[in-house]
């Protein structure tokens, strides 16, 4: 303990982070009629950054190939050590990412807390809302199984009903006819990179503009 | 009100808190450091390192090799005429992993250019000794390497 509090004495004398720590987290005031139902979008992000780091595990091992994806899952589910454990951390988290993101929303619209001068944390919410969406469904083809075949292939048909430019579309999103090995390397560059990067970025937004209205009390 | 205020030198109401968050954050440190830890530092090649590396007869093609790990080893199966080889990857000359050219059906290294015959024997390049042979026994149309 005396060890720690030298330590963290020296970083702190030097780069001040007590006060920071104070304004923002400890002694930050919050309106006391805000109830739980305000922890949803926080836990909305703690989901998203457990994905983010059960996701680097899972990179260790995973091979982005129709040959070897569906292997590597599996030697990551039955043979890795705890690779059990942080596969289904990963495959349970993008579920509950998405419920969470939904009560969130709930919450917002439930409460009006849309109205003006919030409309733009609405817009980039709608945004976190597809690019969660799309980071679930481009992670379900990952492990190449029979579901996740068929689950892109149903998925990537949707937009083939809109008229004229939608089977470009279709081709488009799965580089080719057919769902193939190119689909797969396509969207596990969506799935690791693309959108996470996108969405750290309009998260970034949501936040910085919340800072700057200041959290909505409920009537 | 007089409870609000912050006891003395850690003890009291305020140090019992301090006590069990610190006891709690270790605890979770713990739950989710052993397998974060254990996850890592699992690597491909050991797993399953104790057993025999099996495999059946009828998935080879003559002509072609089949690459497998073994004990940290690569390892080259190769369908014959004369029935199935088995050779250490590892070229004897500084150690690269040499590779079977179907359409020649000779070993080539990719380093310093060794070729080897089909029996592991030096062809070319600067080499003097041949591709080292690995022991197996076939059981029940399987290839079984153990030593
Ligand atoms: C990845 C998804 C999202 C994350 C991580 C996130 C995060 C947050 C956080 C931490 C807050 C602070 C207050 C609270 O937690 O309720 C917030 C507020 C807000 N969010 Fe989100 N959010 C996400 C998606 C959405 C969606 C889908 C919408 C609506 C379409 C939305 C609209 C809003 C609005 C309007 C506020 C302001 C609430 C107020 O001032 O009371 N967000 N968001
Ligand atoms: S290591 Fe194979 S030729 Fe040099």
């Amino acid at each position: 303990m005396r060890l720690f509090q030298a330590i963290y004495g020296w970083f702190d004398r030097r780069y001040q982070v007590t006060p920071l720590i104070e304004k923002n987290v400890t002694h930050k005031r919050v309106p006391r009629t805000l109830g739980w139902a305000a922890c949803f979008g926080g836990l909305s992000l703690l989901i998203f950054l457990v994905q983010v780091f059960t996701g680097m595990l899972l990179l260790m091992y995973y091979k982005p190939d129709p040959a070897n994806a569906w292997d590597s899952v599996t030697f990551i589910k039955s043979n890795v050590s705890m690779g059990w454990l942080v596969q289904r951390i990963h495959t349970v988290s993008a579920n509950l990412m998405i419920v969470m993101v939904l009560m969130h929303m709930a919450r917002i619209a439930y409460y009006k807390v849309y109205r003006s001068p919030r409309e733009l944390h609405w817009v980039s919410g709608v945004v976190l809302l597809m690019l969660t969406l799309v980071l679930a469904f481009t992670g379900y083809l990952l492990p190449w199984t029979q579901l996740s075949y068929w689950g892109a292939k149903v998925g990537t048909e949707i937009p083939g009903a809109i008229p004229v430019i939608g089977r470009d579309i279709v081709q488009w999103m799965r580089r080719g006819e057919a769902i193939s090995g190119e689909t797969l390397g396509f969207f596990f560059a969506l799935h690791i990179w693309i959108i996470p990067a996108t969405i750290s970025a309009f998260m970034g937004m949501h936040f910085a503009m919340i800072r700057r209205t200041g959290i909505s009390r409920p009537l | 009100m007089s409870s609000d205020k912050p006891c003395e030198k850690g003890n009291g109401r305020r140090g019992f808190c301090k006590a069990c968050i610190g006891a709690m954050t270790a605890a979770s440190t713990a739950m989710v450091g052993y397998p974060v830890v254990s996850f890592v530092i699992s690597q491909p090649s050991r797993i399953g390192e104790d057993k025999p590396l099996e495999v059946p007869i009828d998935q080879l093609t003559l002509g072609q090799a089949r690459y497998e790990q073994w004990r940290g080893l690569q390892v080259i199966i190769l369908a014959t005429a004369d029935g199935p080889m088995v050779f250490s990857a590892s070229c004897p000359h500084l150690g690269c992993a040499v590779g079977w050219d179907t359409a020649d059906s000779v070993f080539r290294c990719p380093c310093h250019g060794a070729v080897f015959t089909a029996q592991g024997e030096v062809v070319s390049g600067p080499v003097s000794d041949s591709l080292k042979q690995i022991p197996f026994e076939i059981k029940d149309g399987k290839i079984i390497i153990t030593a």
